[in-house]
């Protein structure tokens, strides 16, 4: 498994977690999340598992159960991380501690190092058995609500470690905090090589004409993923060109908003027969590629993003992409040079003008968001840090450490 | 009989970033910060920072971060100007910086606030090295060493040695000079100036330099009128010309 990644991946990635493979040979490692599907954070499970395992580490991936109430007040919690006001009782709090208790009595705990993602199954940490526990938070929480903020830090500051996806959610919580951004896959079925027969059948099904120019938006009917900024900033781009948007995106179990969302969008878009809403089933991922692939240029013009790894699948692929300002978005679109950073929806539809009117220009962005993706942004980079991270706990705390 | 040549092993770099919690949003915080913070986050921002693989606008974080997001020009370039080799300890670079800013703040006391997102974050990192599987027990092998190898590497044999050794030579230099014997090589390869080109840039004048003497070990020195790495090559020397034989 591992060594389909030689050629694609840098070489001093695949050298060391070759080394760090062999010194934790035999060794448990267990990643607890709250959904198998939908989102990034699954994604990346899915593809690194079997990498994990294939270097030797016993790998598991456990995902915590939750009633609708669970899910209901997580997701006001995720929103108020990133910024929201949200009301949480007390109440609420008690059942998110009461529905991480039964879980902890379900799951096996027990692995040599656990990684417990995103405020869902934080308070896990108070069953620990064992092993070195580190908290990996996927969200923007750089200017999190405080009163919803410091509850669940109770639970996340008795880790030995967290890991943030940029410096600026990192917070000050008195254990060791390291920065590891996300990344992607280049040999799953959502970033592979397509076919021109693959694309085409797929815009076939969703009856997309090929022979127009497309707008593309890939994400969750999440508010904080701007859909109605897209719709706007495309209708100013229909006044001096043609063009199609797609908006794309695939429901998640943990995300109760998503049909709320989609309907606002529904109802925005009225009867433009240009514009198409699909909404995909999960592991739509050849059908995303194929989009990504199809599209003229792309857009993820968050307003608030945890990282939009789908920045960097677009970039992997070679497309032009514009993004919001926001969270990981500016450490994966260098601006001007693997593509636009905008922070309006005018500027979003000034570059999508741009981009539609400079083929050079898409090109020569294209090949260099390849090539950054490359150096930063792949599964083997992330896995070679996860496990550094917990190699560097186990050798308590030293800044340089040589691997012999 | 030929004394046995101690091989040179390349190593490989690689690093996880470490926040330190700290961050700085006015120029006066980050004046206070650079006086106070440890010596690795210093080190990550000043030493760390040609492995970013910028382009050569500064030659530091606190440069760009002062020029980019505080606009503070003429202050982002006397920061860049501090060359961090010329220095013996992370504490005279330290002092260095601080005064550069100090003297700025004379002149320019009111510092104004950066929005929430863009201060600067001091991170610090934890450093793997590892062997990256080369060795080379002569030039010809040294070049295709460092043809091969990652820029990681260049950058831990030879900027990261530079603090490592003491800041007068680098891996590659001490090599030359320890187990080759090549005194004059290693000068030249310890003058080049590090500010003026990014790792890849440093990879090409090494591999020029190293083909450069790798071709006079073979067929001696240049001849007269004829430049190093010109595409012409070097004459033969008179033993290989035809006839001339020994």
């Amino acid at each position: 498994m591992i060594a389909q990644y030689a050629g694609i991946a840098p070489k001093a990635d695949m050298t060391l977690l070759q080394k760090l493979g062999e010194k934790l040979h035999g060794r448990s490692f267990l990643h607890v999340n709250s959904t198998r599907a939908g989102g990034g954070v699954a994604e990346i499970l899915q593809r690194m598992l079997p990498l994990m395992q294939d270097l030797g580490i016993e790998t598991r991936w456990e995902v915590i159960e939750g009633d609708a109430g669970f899910f209901d007040m997580t997701k006001k919690v995720h929103n108020a991380l990133q910024g929201n006001p949200e009301h949480i009782t007390e109440d609420m709090w008690r059942h998110h501690f009461e529905v991480n208790r039964r879980n902890a009595e379900r799951l096996d705990l027990g692995a040599d190092a656990v990684i417990i993602h995103d405020p869902q199954p934080a308070p896990l940490i108070e069953f620990r058995n064992g092993g070195k526990w580190i908290w990996r938070c996927h969200i923007d929480v750089s200017n999190p609500a405080q009163d919803v903020f410091e509850p669940l830090m109770k639970h996340c500051k008795k880790y030995d470690a967290s890991v943030f996806s940029v410096a600026k959610f990192a917070k000050a919580m008195g254990h060791d905090e390291f920065i590891i951004a996300p990344s992607i896959d280049p040999l799953s079925e959502k970033n592979r090589e397509l076919t021109r027969e693959e694309i085409e059948e797929v815009l076939n099904r969703f009856q997309i004409p090929p022979d127009r120019p497309m707008v593309l938006q890939v994400s969750r009917f999440d508010r904080f993923k701007d859909p109605l900024g897209v719709i706007e900033a495309y209708r100013i781009v229909k006044k001096y060109n043609d063009c199609i948007l797609v908006l794309a995106g695939s429901p998640a179990t943990d995300d109760p908003e998503g049909e709320i969302v989609l309907n606002e969008v529904k109802q925005y878009v009225a009867s433009d027969p240009d514009i198409y809403i699909l909404l995909l089933p999960p592991f739509s991922d050849k059908e995303i590629n194929a989009l990504q692939r199809s599209a003229t240029v792309v857009l993820q013009k968050s307003l608030k993003e945890g990282f939009g790894l789908t920045v960097s699948e677009v970039m992997w692929k070679g497309k032009p992409i514009i993004g919001g300002a926001v969270g990981g978005i500016p450490l994966q679109i260098v601006h001007g040079i693997t593509g636009f950073l905008v922070h309006s929806v005018e500027g979003a539809a000034f570059r999508i003008r741009q981009f539609l009117n400079n083929p050079d220009m898409v090109k020569r962005m294209g090949e260099r968001g390849r090539e950054h993706v490359r150096a930063n942004f792949l599964i083997t980079r992330q896995t070679k840090d996860y496990l550094s991270v917990w190699y560097a706990l186990e050798q308590g705390g030293k800044d340089m450490i040589e691997l012999f | 009989m030929d004394r046995a040549v101690q091989p040179f092993e390349f190593r490989q770099y690689s690093s996880i970033l470490k926040s330190t919690g700290k961050k700085a949003g006015t120029l006066r915080q980050l004046r206070d910060l650079i006086a106070a913070i440890n010596d690795a986050s210093l080190f990550h921002h000043v030493y760390q920072y040609f492995l970013k693989g910028h382009i050569l606008e500064y030659t530091n974080d606190f440069a760009q971060w002062t020029g980019v997001t505080l606009e503070e020009g003429a202050l982002s370039e006397q920061l860049s100007n501090i060359d961090p080799y010329a220095f013996r300890s992370i504490s005279e670079l330290r002092a260095a910086l601080v005064a550069v800013i100090d003297i700025y703040l004379e002149k320019f006391p009111e510092t104004r606030e950066v929005l929430p997102g863009d201060e600067f974050f001091f991170n610090q990192t934890v450093s793997f090295i590892y062997p990256a599987g080369i060795t080379a027990r002569n030039l010809a092998e040294f070049l295709i060493g460092v043809k091969y190898i990652d820029a990681s590497s260049l950058y831990y044999h030879f900027y990261e040695a530079r603090v490592r050794l003491g800041g007068e030579t680098d891996d590659f230099s001490r090599w030359f000079e320890s187990a080759l014997d090549k005194r004059k090589l290693a000068e030249r390869m310890r003058s080049f100036d590090l500010f003026m080109h990014t790792i890849e840039g440093i990879r090409e004048h090494i591999i020029a330099l190293i083909e450069e003497e790798v071709r006079r070990d073979m067929y001696g020195s240049p001849g007269e009128g004829m430049k190093p790495g010109d595409g012409r090559g070097f004459p033969l020397p008179e033993k290989y010309v035809a006839g001339k034989g020994e």
